[in-house]
């Protein structure tokens, strides 16, 4: 290896970049003598590129620049060079008389790139290649956005890809659906992430620092999918993270910094109104049940408790992300830091990662090759207040009793803290949540490593063997401290309860697993005919450890289980997962114009009993290359054409747990209070054990059936690109967890029940062009159309309803009549809104009283009242759909569904000179949103319990009243629920649609001259903002609202989530 | 290093075979064994694992929507003697809902230790063949499993009429309902194989206290017999030395019911909760789960001691008593009246010794904003040391009570209900069938079977006791319920029917032994009775008091509706018949 001269550069002359070591290798091909030329290669504003790629064109000759840009070659007469860099157009240079060539390229915009390889799993093909249907994102179009996440980088930019944020808590809760809802059962939706060709079974996506990706495609019909079996029904994600180059050295550095606003409020009661109110209720209460505060009396004198200020703050992110790429002939490597920091807009919430990365590619002799790669990931991150909890926040009375001892504020600053009366029954059940933030103390570690290694071996031309080896461990590390509280019982004695005692709970959890791949590879051409074909073998065993336990600790010091009193422990068995698979698929075209793939994967997963162990998982695809026709080839508006069929089956076992094929036998809890199946005898407690999950064991992974046609276009000389895909995407067996007759001896049980389909059609429109070498304009625009539809349901049942009994995650809507909120029937899609239809407000007593003799006539005095016997003039007036002249749970209508017609993602790119600038825009179309959140403002009696809470001023102003009628607001009353005005109607479902501008960036780059004499090659500043404005009907605070708890029928429901605000973003782009 | 092509690819063939091979061979890989859960082989290894198995039957038990809100509300609250206060007044005027959850918990419960029972045969069958338990073991256990799925069966026949039969574990639970004589007909062949298999109460161990025995299983058959019309068996039953030699009436009335005497010598069978000291008192699932600790009886207590009171008495009950009968106040408490349970009255020296008493009558507390006096304060204007005073009955924070509240229920003296310390969820056990009610079977089986003599002997047993001693000759209540005087019941049938009410309401008994009396349609006895006692019509609404002391003709909660036929069993739980649609609903519903 020849040392680099720019090495001593470096060290004698540049001593502030002493930091980074730099390797370059510039490749010297032996050339034919003829003639030298010089030049530079540069972008369009001038800025150098390094390590640019010149070729004389029709030989193997050329040469790649060195740092500055610049180049020497010895050319033949009458060349031609060709000029090319990743992410730049490809350019070629007629070769004339003159020795000196400055070629400045364009970069590339477009997604769908001809040159662009894309990953298919199990290795690449060129794009122009596929058969099946891959979207992609480069490297380029994620260093556009400020994102915590993959996921965040996939919103709108791949057709057919919903990506969700589902709040704006730090860290980020995103939903992803890959070609819609194909699973009902939590998380079941959720595609398989392959990064640097593990596919991630541990640890989430979210410790892949985005900064380290190189490129990220997007597997989504079955012939694409496929070769990943029985994990591929919701897609798979294929991750490549950077690489070093064989020639030069690159160093980057990048920063920004975010200020993020507080987000909008809503508007709610002040102190003095919200006693004015409780007084007048109080005095118009008939009974005299309903009483106040004695505080109350004098609302002036009361202090506002603003809970919304109080909670919310300005947030701050730090983002810095610094790397070294690159490498020589047979060493490439590249090593990455990244260190993301953001304090949230709630108070508590934070979100802290470093990343490392390492990749390192060591091709010692030209048959052998390995490639390794290592990632490591520490988070630390809290949400105290919880992400649907801040609906809950918009209930809190805006007063506080601080009694005689403490404080009427929120908090004094002094360590005091307010709180609510506990012997006033109708604000006792609230909590001051800034004292709990502020006292509790969290740390919520968790760690991320995976490493990948693999060797290859060319056995001979086209044929590869490989074997990849790799581990994953997750561990995670939390702990929680909530201090003694004796704060009531100081103040009002043991009418208050009792002191709070100390608790203490600490959770470890170590999720390992490996992966062992071995595969043959056979890649070649022969003549007209190309064959491709790789098939392997693959085992991956996961292996989950839990630990936790809780208790009361000895003093506000000890952090240690061992000294807890009052000791309880969770579940720590160790599970095991283990998946072991064949598969193989085959290609050939035909002179580069008739395309076919076939591809088998036989998956075999422990999940599953004995003799169903193993699924087969068949696909198949062609294409054709329409424009290679010669009728085509001299079409010259028409730059390209292709069409792709294709059909597969693929599995989904995600959303089944471990050893369901089994019953269960279990002892149930320790607790005295619940869930534990002993019994005292004697007053001294014996266990029981009872078997509490049944077998099934017939149990079935979820299996998607999915057809494809598609169509890939190019004009205007490759400027303009379009990509259109059908396709109808069914779903059978998916698994359900229903009620089932407890005459089995169970009441519920995990069941594959019922199928339903997703068709639909995706639009990719990219469009880039140089109008001239200073000016660039690009835009990408993404569309798609998805239509869900249950189709059908073998549990004797013609619909689903939303989750039952909040299992673990989901949204718990409190109030009467809000158990069932959304119901799907065959033939809807899932997540139907479900309710009654409001027709306004009863302005009469007459209005009611004839609706009341109606309904006796009609029932034969079975039924005296149409819907309530409370119900009055102000009560909602909900229809009788049934006309049987009574609302009842007949009544009750498909109210509207919470997924959109078409969703999509534009984006507009405009580089000038040294300017550049991007807008992003994204937006849904047709989707409903249950807004609980407003549901609970008009309600004065807190939902589901004794007591009252803050309403909206938008009600308290316009709720209806003898003199002041409305049509839309019902009257306040402090025991409202039970006037069952506020359940699931037609009321609370809101048009959903917006369009955001996600993103505006503008950038400039620096100028070539000026930044060089720092030894840089490029640097980029750049201001951003997020969220700059919706336009949207939806009243409540985002329109952007995601499923919740991981359910498919806990869609759109808007019950107070954290919110999203805008961000203020300037950062730097560093290249050496 | 150089290496031959050819060498090359033979190595790596070879070492591709090699990898390939160790991958197809190892067929265990996809087998794993469940850590955190046992399957049927993996428990059961071991005596206690399988005594485990039947504990998790008695467990289904302790549940209060099965005990409270499903049979005692059944057995009570169809009588008229008790009333709901609260989200289940529908019970009031028999207008309850299909949907009502309580009872569709009460048949999920219900079907889990049937479920439960049934895993039970084979399973023991092969510990017993693998000698994890001893052959006594194993029939004490396959007896107690008859015994639960039979007593089970009993109070679901006795609540829905014919229910669903399964008999065997891993059905698909969509059986259709059996005819009611064919499910107590079940009733009485499981508790035969009970009275084969369980121990006797007298060689039952102490620390076994709480199983089935044999005397228990005979107690049911004889009742489920009654059911079947066959009286001559259900005497055989209830004459088994096992019943009469083991079980007596405790000598005081008072002590029945008493916390310090729980499983006491005349309890058959009792479903047993405990908190054990120091235990939590969260509301994470006292009410519903399976904990060991209920709520049920201070959820009876009057609002103004409990916070609660969502039961309360009909004052028709409080006149009917016979004078000198002292299960009146034992049974139901009202103004005036002093808590005459010794637990109580030493742990708190009677109701004046409740913090909250004593705090509200300091601060002059009103439980409602419209009363004359402060609710702790007696007629005397002292502490109130009654349970409620006549000038001003305990109506409740919303005055829809009756003032009258059941004493059997008021008798753990740990309790506070929801003011000062909050003790609500407390340890008494739920006695289902004791002695008493034996005897006054008998007595019935007797006078349908001829024998009056014999069954005014049984009734004068339970009467003698009421009494403190000798019962008055003459059978006569106390005054009607709209206060006249009464005419001495001379008809044997009447008479024992008015000691099934005297005696066992309040219990988890009444209704179902005024139902199971039968009559020209179905419930006419019953409903007939409850006419007789109470003028029932056909008002579904509330009524101002007919009579009484407290009488100021506004609504404290009492109905007075007539038992329409076809209600007097429950409705077939609405999700149940959603989930088996061979359930076909009872008429009427």
């Amino acid at each position: 290896m020849n040392k680099d001269l720019l090495f001593n550069k470096f060290n004698s002359g540049k001593k502030t970049l002493l930091v980074f070591l730099f390797t370059l290798v510039t490749c010297f091909a032996a050339v034919a003598q003829t003639r030298q030329i010089s030049g530079t290669v540069s972008d369009a504003d001038g800025t150098v590129i390094p390590g640019a790629g010149i070729k004389i064109k029709g030989t193997s000759t050329g040469t790649v620049t060195d740092v500055n840009g610049a180049f020497k070659l010895a050319v033949p007469d009458n060349a031609t060079l060709v000029v090319s860099f990743v992410g730049y157009v490809t350019k070629e240079v007629a070769v004339g008389s003159g020795s000196v060539y400055n070629v400045k390229l364009a970069p590339a915009v477009s997604n769908l790139s001809e040159v662009v390889v894309v990953s298919v799993g199990y290795g690449t093909q060129k794009r122009t290649d596929l058969t099946g249907s891959i979207s992609s994102i480069s490297a380029a179009t994620i260093a556009k956005l400020p994102v915590t996440s993959v996921e965040q980088a996939l919103q709108g930019r791949a057709a057919g890809v919903q990506v969700t944020n589902n709040d704006a808590s730090p860290g980020g809760n995103v939903s992803i659906l890959i070609r819609g809802t194909g699973s009902l059962a939590q998380y079941g939706n959720s595609p398989l992430y392959v990064v640097d060709d593990y596919p991630l079974e541990t640890g989430g996506i979210n410790n892949i620092n985005p900064n380290d990706i190189a490129s990220i495609d997007i597997l989504k019909d079955a012939s694409a999918t496929a070769i990943y079996g029985i994990r591929a029904a919701n897609g798979v994600v294929i991750i490549k993270t950077k690489k070093g180059k064989k020639d030069g050295t690159v160093v980057e550095f990048n920063a920004y910094s975010a200020f993020q606003g507080k987000p909008k409020e809503y508007k709610l009661l002040n102190a003095q109104q919200f006693a004015t109110l409780a007084n007048d209720q109080a005095a118009n209460d008939p009974v005299k049940q309903f009483t106040t505060l004695a505080a109350w009396a004098n609302p002036q004198s009361l202090t506002n408790a603003d809970w919304q200020n109080a909670l919310y703050r300005s947030g701050l992110t730090q983002n810095y992300n610094i790397s070294i790429r690159g490498g020589n002939d047979k060493i490439q490597s590249s090593s990455s830091i990244g260190y993301y920091d953001q304090k949230g807009i709630v108070i508590g919430s934070y979100f802290k990662r470093l990343t490392l990365g390492i990749n390192v590619d060591y091709q010692p002799t030209k048959w052998l090759k390995s490639s390794t790669s290592a990632k490591y990931s520490y988070q630390d991150s809290n949400n105290p207040f919880g992400t649907g909890s801040l609906g809950n926040l918009a209930q809190l009375p805006p007063t506080l009793d601080g009694g005689s001892n403490v404080t009427s504020q929120i908090s004094d600053g002094k360590g005091n803290y307010g709180f609510f009366n506990p012997v006033y029954t109708y604000v006792a059940k609230y909590n001051n949540p800034v004292y709990g933030i502020n006292t509790n103390q969290y740390k919520n570690i968790s760690q991320f490593f995976n490493t990948n290694s693999s060797l290859e071996a060319t056995l001979i031309e086209g044929l590869k063997i490989k074997t990849a080896a790799g581990i994953t461990i997750g561990a995670s590390n939390n702990a929680y401290f909530q201090p003694e509280d004796d704060r009531l019982v100081n103040q009002y004695g043991s009418q208050a309860g009792a002191t709070q005692n100390a608790f203490f709970n600490q959770s470890l959890n170590t999720a390992f697993d490996w992966l062992w791949e071995n595969t043959l590879s056979y890649d070649r051409t022969f003549g007209k005919h190309t064959v491709n074909f790789v098939g392997g073998v693959t085992e991956q065993e996961l292996t989950n450890n839990p630990f936790s336990g809780s208790g009361v600790p000895p003093n506000a010091q000890i952090r240690d289980i061992s000294q807890v009193s009052n000791l309880k422990l969770g579940t720590t068995a160790q599970n095991i997962q283990s998946l072991a698979s064949q598969f193989v698929r085959l290609g050939y075209n035909y002179a580069g114009k008739y395309f076919i793939t076939g591809t088998v994967r036989r998956d075999g997963s422990s999940k599953f009993d004995v003799g169903h162990k193993y699924g087969t998982f068949p696909s198949g695809a062609v294409s054709w290359k329409a424009k290679e026709e010669d009728f085509l080839k001299g079409v010259d508006w028409l730059t390209n054409l292709k069409f792709r069929g294709s059909y597969g089956e693929v599995g989904n076992e995600g959303p089944i747990g471990l050893f369901q094929y089994e019953a269960q036998f279990s002892s149930g809890s320790a607790s005295t209070n619940s869930g534990n199946l002993g019994y005292p005898f004697n007053k001294v407690y014996q266990v029981g054990i009872a078997a509490t999950s049944p077998e099934n064991p017939n149990l079935r992974w979820e299996t998607d059936y999915q057809t494809d046609i598609g169509a890939d276009m190019a004009f205007l000389h490759g400027d303009l690109s379009l990509t259109v895909d059908w396709f109808n995407r069914r779903s059978k067996d998916f698994l359900l967890y229903i009620a089932t007759p407890p005459q089995t001896g169970y009441t519920n049980e995990s069941l594959n029940v019922g199928s339903m389909t997703n068709k639909g059609w995706e639009f990719a429109l990219n469009y880039s062009h140089a109008t001239s070498s200073d000016l660039r304009l690009g835009a990408g625009l993404t569309i798609s159309f998805i239509t869900n539809k249950l189709t059908g349901l073998n549990s004797g049942s013609t619909f689903i309803t939303n989750p039952l009994n909040n299992p673990n995650g989901a949204v718990n809507l409190n109030g009467q009549g809000w158990t069932v909120y959304s119901e799907t029937h065959i033939g809807q899609a899932v997540g139907e809104f479900f309710g009654y239809k409001s027709l306004g407000i009863i302005q009469s007593q007459a209005q009611i009283d004839a609706l009341n003799a109606n309904a006796s006539a009609k029932t034969n005095g079975v039924n005296k009242f149409y819907y309530q016997a409370l119900t009055g003039p102000g009560d909602r007036l909900f229809a009788d759909v049934n006309g049987d002249g009574v609302v009842n749970a007949s009544d009750q209508v498909s109210l509207g569904n919470p997924q959109p017609k078409f969703f999509g993602g534009l984006n507009l790119d405009a580089n000038y000179k040294a300017w550049d600038i991007n807008l992003y825009f994204y937006g849904s179309y047709g989707n409903k949103i249950l807004n609980y959140a407003e549901s609970n403002q008009e309600t004065f009696q807190n939902r589901g319990f004794v007591g009252i809470e803050n309403l909206s001023q938008e009600y308290y102003k316009n709720a209806w009243t003898p003199s002041h009628p409305s049509n839309e607001f019902t009257r306040i009353y402090y025991n409202d629920n039970s006037y069952l005005n506020s359940v699931p109607s037609s009321q609370w479902i809101e048009n959903g649609s917006y369009l955001k501008l996600k993103t505006l960036t503008v950038g400039y780059t620096l100028p070539g001259e000026m930044v060089r004499k720092l030894s840089i090659s490029k640097l980029r500043i750049y201001a951003s903002t997020q969220n700059l404005f919706t336009i949207t009907k939806y009243k409540g605070l985002d329109p952007e609202i995601g499923t919740q708890g991981g359910f498919g029928t806990q869609n759109g429901i808007d019950n107070g989530t954290y919110p999203s605000s805008k961000y203020f973003t300037v950062g730097l782009n560093v290249t050496f | 290093m150089k290496m031959k092509k050819k060498n090359i690819t033979l190595v790596a063939i070879c070492l591709f075979a090699v990898l390939m091979i160790p991958l197809g061979c190892k067929k265990d890989f996809l087998t794993q064994t469940n850590q955190q859960y046992s399957t049927a082989t993996g428990a059961f290894t071991k005596s206690q694992d399988v005594v485990a198995l039947v504990n998790s039957i008695y467990d289904s038990y302790q549940n209060s929507d099965l005990m409270k809100k499903s049979i005692w509300y059944y057995a009570n609250f169809f009588t008229h003697d008790w009333y709901n206060d609260g989200a289940d007044v529908a019970w009031n005027s028999y207008t309850i809902s299909p949907t009502f959850g309580a009872i569709d918990t009460f048949w999920k419960n219900a079907y889990i230790a049937i479920a439960r029972a049934n895993s039970v045969f084979d399973i023991v069958a092969t510990a017993k063949a693998k000698g994890v338990v001893t052959p006594e073991l194993a029939n004490r256990l396959m007896g107690e499993a008859y015994f639960l799925r039979g007593m089970t069966y009993y109070y679901l026949a006795g609540t829905f009429g014919g229910v669903p039969l399964e008999l065997k574990p891993g059905g698909t639970g969509l059986t259709p309902r059996s005819t009611q004589d064919q499910v107590f007909a079940q009733v009485v062949a499981d508790m035969k194989q009970a009275e084969g298999l369980l121990l006797s109460k007298s060689t039952l161990p102490a620390a076994e206290l709480g199983r089935a025995t044999k005397g228990a299983a005979y107690g049911y058959e004889g009742a489920a017999q009654m059911w079947l019309k066959k009286y001559d068996l259900a005497l055989a039953a209830f004459n088994n030395s096992e019943l009469t030699s083991n079980y007596h009436l405790m000598p005081n009335f008072v002590d029945v019911h008493e916390f310090n005497h729980q499983n006491n010598d005349e309890s058959l069978f009792e479903v047993q909760f405990d908190l054990p000291a120091g235990a939590s008192q969260s509301w994470d699932g006292g009410w519903q789960n399976g904990g060991e600790i209920a709520w049920i009886d201070d959820f009876s207590w009057p609002h103004e001691i409990s916070g609660f009171g969502y039961d309360y008495g009909n004052p028709g009950l409080w006149y009917s008593y016979q004078a000198g009968d002292l299960r009146k106040v034992l049974t139901i408490i009202g103004p005036g009246d002093e808590i005459q349970s010794p637990g109580i009255i030493a742990k708190w020296g009677g109701i004046k010794g409740y913090a909250v008493v004593q705090a509200g009558f300091a601060n002059n507390v009103k439980d409602n904003a419209s009363q004359t006096y402060s609710s702790y304060k007696g007629d005397d204007d002292k502490i109130i040391n009654t349970c409620g005073a006549l000038r001003q009955p305990w109506y409740g924070d919303d005055l829809t009570r009756s003032g009258y509240y059941c004493a059997k229920k008021w008798r753990d003296p740990n309790l506070t209900g929801a003011n000062g310390d909050s003790k609500i969820f407390g340890s008494q056990n739920q006695i289902l069938l004791r002695y008493a009610e034996v005897l006054l079977d008998r007595a019935e089986c007797k006078v349908r079977t001829g024998d009056i003599p014999g069954a005014m002997a049984d009734l004068k047993l339970v009467r003698d006791r009421a009494f403190g001693g000798t019962a008055p000759a003459v059978m006569q209540d106390g005054l009607t319920y709209d206060g006249k005087p009464t005419t001495p019941i001379t008809d044997p049938m009447q008479m024992v029917l008015s000691e099934y009410r005297h005696e066992l309401s309040g219990d988890y008994s009444l209704f179902y032994n005024l139902r199971r009396a039968g009559g020209t349609t179905p419930g006419q006895v019953a409903r007939d009775f409850i006419h007789a006692n109470y003028g029932t019509t056909d008002n579904l609404n509330p009524q101002p008091y007919p009579y009484g002391p407290t009488a100021d003709g506004k609504l404290h909660g009492v109905w007075r509706t007539s038992l329409p036929v076809g209600h007097d069993i429950c409705p077939i739980p609405q999700p149940e018949i959603g989930l088996n649609p061979n359930l076909t609903q009872n008429p009427g519903y």
